[in-house]
């Protein structure tokens, strides 16, 4: 609750403010300007690259690829056979899937084409059951390899969107691929994977459907899908090698998936800053605008500080009139000016399509700033109108 | 009712104001007595007037009186409270209980409506809005403007706009009511207009003092202090015969 002195105070500041209306423009011109140009400055460059803030925001940072790196010039490197086991002991990992890359094995959609799929080989996948889930990326159609599949040896493959594209599959079709002369039908197409494209064109069938069709020895994984805790994906990236290798001969790399994505999303932090400089000047001139606009009103209105103070007003209330006036130009100002800066954002992206992105913290902070410049310029002014002398300013006898 | 003065003391009681051995100094090297070692009592009831011609110590008097200024030597006292020793914002505060102000150019806040200037000399003084607005009217009322109380100073006469400033030196219920030549800037239907609001406001509960050179609204009160060169010449009272 407010103090009935304090709503005097305002009552005061607001009339002051309302009856001198050009004035009054005036003074918000600064803060206005200043604090549209700031906000504008900032939600432009990050609607430049809203499109992909947004895709960065949607598909997630923290994919990371661990895959058997190949030293000592081995030709098909592969990580232990409890790869998987060994990532999940790093804390910040939410969840695992491993794959293996099968080689010469000719997929072909109907005997006549192998010859065709023999020059240009659609790579296979031999992967567990929760690949889909780790990639955060839905089936199309049908369904993902199940427990039963892979226990089974169920002959059964899941096709990359690019594949079904280039098969002409359609949703809910029945239709038997030919692996290495197998027949394997076909029970679901996964949706396209942005951060890991490779996977589009491969067909992806279960461990136990592998090692009884194609693979002789043990199968072991050749890499490895994490998903770490939300911001932890470096560390989490860095545990991981140590944690699947664990010191064995077996080398592992890592990569962040949404890395590059993250780096183009990224806003031009320079041009931010020299335009959002920029704005800070025209609010710091502004402030300065305040100063002096408002010590030529103590100068015109000194017969009116004059006469409130033989009414009984102490120095501290004029002080602090003039401050809450000058507050009040802040806070209007600086709403005006978040106004202005978001419709100026609007009309940029209405103009180059881009996608409109104003962070939340924005426009508080650009009231706060216009609010406190105010205060800062209304400090000199205010504390001329309060060393007044009622007795100079009223021209007695 | 003629006009005849005597030196003749009314019975005795606490003064509202009263200078003692007051001195006003002004300048550093050269100093200039603009009042020398002057006494003086405002009694309750007192319809007075201050009299000189210019550089007589008027304005001076006027000053100290108003609790604007603050006297090189002496003392005054308002309603027994020494004000020479209280710092600005009680000094300040003790003005805005005691002393109604109207001034020769009325001194109203042109952006403010004859009620908004009225109201102004109530404000942080704890009163709600409802309040202060009725006692703003009730005023207003008292010197018959009541029905302009929406208009702003252009809008007003200069006999309006000064019973405007009369309103607003009554409205917080003042014991001094201290009015620098109150009629000089009016033509002399409004000035006697004024003055009889001025005539009105005797009371036992306030004094009333005009600090004028016009010897005809000098004339009208009870009470005449005469000032020449920074000091009283002549303090005399009204008897009525």
């Amino acid at each position: 609750m407010i103090s009935r002195n304090t709503r005097d105070l305002m009552s005061v500041a607001f009339g002051g403010l309302f009856a001198r209306k050009v004035r009054t423009i005036l003074l918000l011109m600064g803060p206005v300007i200043g604090v549209a140009a700031i906000v504008a400055a900032v939600g432009l460059t990050d609607s430049a690259k809203g499109d992909l803030k947004a895709k960065v925001a949607q598909l997630g940072t923290n994919l990371i690829e661990a895959k058997a790196a190949s030293s000592f010039g081995s030709q098909n490197p592969t990580l232990p056979i409890d790869a998987v086991r060994r990532a999940e002991q790093v804390k910040t990992v939410e969840k695992v899937a491993s794959v293996v890359q099968l080689t010469d094995i000719i997929v072909s959609p109907y005997p006549q084409a192998k010859a065709k799929y023999e020059t240009t080989p659609i790579p296979v996948v031999a992967t567990d059951t929760r690949l889909p889930y780790v990639l955060e990326v839905p089936l199309t159609s049908g369904r993902w390899i199940n427990a039963s599949d892979n226990e089974n040896a169920v002959r059964a493959v899941v096709i990359g969107s690019g594949l079904a594209n280039e098969l002409g599959y359609l949703p809910g079709e029945s239709r038997t691929i030919d692996l290495a002369d197998k027949p394997y039908g076909v029970i679901g197409v996964l949706g396209k994977v942005e951060l890991d494209p490779s996977l589009d064109n491969a067909a992806f069938i279960s461990f136990a459907s592998a090692d009884a069709d194609f693979i002789k020895e043990d199968v072991l994984p050749t890499k490895l899908y994490v998903r770490s805790t939300a911001g932890t994906e470096q560390v989490t990236s860095d545990a991981l090698r140590t944690a699947i290798s664990l010191g064995g001969p077996k080398e592992v790399a890592t990569e962040i998936k949404a890395e590059a994505l993250q780096l183009a999303a990224q806003s031009d932090r320079q041009l931010q800053l020299i335009v959002a400089s920029m704005g800070l000047l025209a609010i710091i001139v502004g402030g300065i605008g305040i100063a002096n606009v408002m010590s030529i009103s103590v100068m015109q209105r000194s017969t009116e500080i004059g006469i409130r103070r033989a009414l009984g007003h102490t120095r501290r209330t004029i002080a602090q009139q003039f401050l809450l006036e000058a507050m009040v130009v802040g806070f209007i100002g600086g709403i005006l000016g978040v106004l202005l800066g978001a419709f100026a954002i609007l009309v940029g992206v209405w103009l180059s399509g881009w996608v409109f992105v104003l962070q939340t913290w924005i426009p508080p902070a650009g009231v706060v700033l216009a609010i406190v410049v105010s205060i800062i310029a209304g400090l000199y002014p205010a504390r001329r109108a309060a060393k007044l002398e009622p007795l100079e300013t009223l021209r007695l006898g | 009712m003629t006009e005849v003065f005597s030196e003749s003391i009314p019975e005795s009681q606490a003064p509202f104001l009263q200078l003692t051995d007051v001195s006003r100094v002004y300048g550093e090297e050269v100093k200039v007595f603009a009042m020398r070692n002057v006494s003086l009592s405002i009694m309750p009831g007192d319809f007075m007037a201050i009299v000189g011609p210019s550089g007589s110590g008027k304005s001076t008097m006027l000053g100290l009186l108003g609790c604007l200024d603050l006297p090189t030597s002496g003392s005054i006292k308002i309603a027994g409270e020494e004000i020479t020793t209280l710092d600005d914002p009680s000094r300040t505060r003790l003005r805005g209980r005691t002393i109604g102000f109207v001034f020769q150019q009325f001194h109203l806040i042109a952006h403010l409506s004859a009620l908004g200037n009225v109201e102004t000399a109530l404000l942080y003084r704890g009163l709600k809005p409802a309040e202060r607005r009725e006692k703003a009217m009730d005023a207003l009322e008292r010197v018959g403007l009541g029905p302009r109380h929406d208009h702003r100073p252009v809008q007003l006469s200069g006999g309006e706009q000064q019973r405007v400033a009369i309103a607003r030196s009554l409205v917080t219920d003042p014991i001094i009511v201290l009015a620098d030549e109150p009629t000089g800037a009016l033509d002399s239907t409004n000035a006697e207009n004024v003055m009889q609001i001025f005539e009105s406001l005797r009371s036992s509960e306030r004094a009333v003092v005009l600090v004028t050179h016009d010897q005809g609204v000098a004339g009208r009160a009870d009470r005449k202090v005469s000032m020449r060169d920074g000091e009283i010449v002549a303090d005399e009272y009204k008897v009525l015969s």
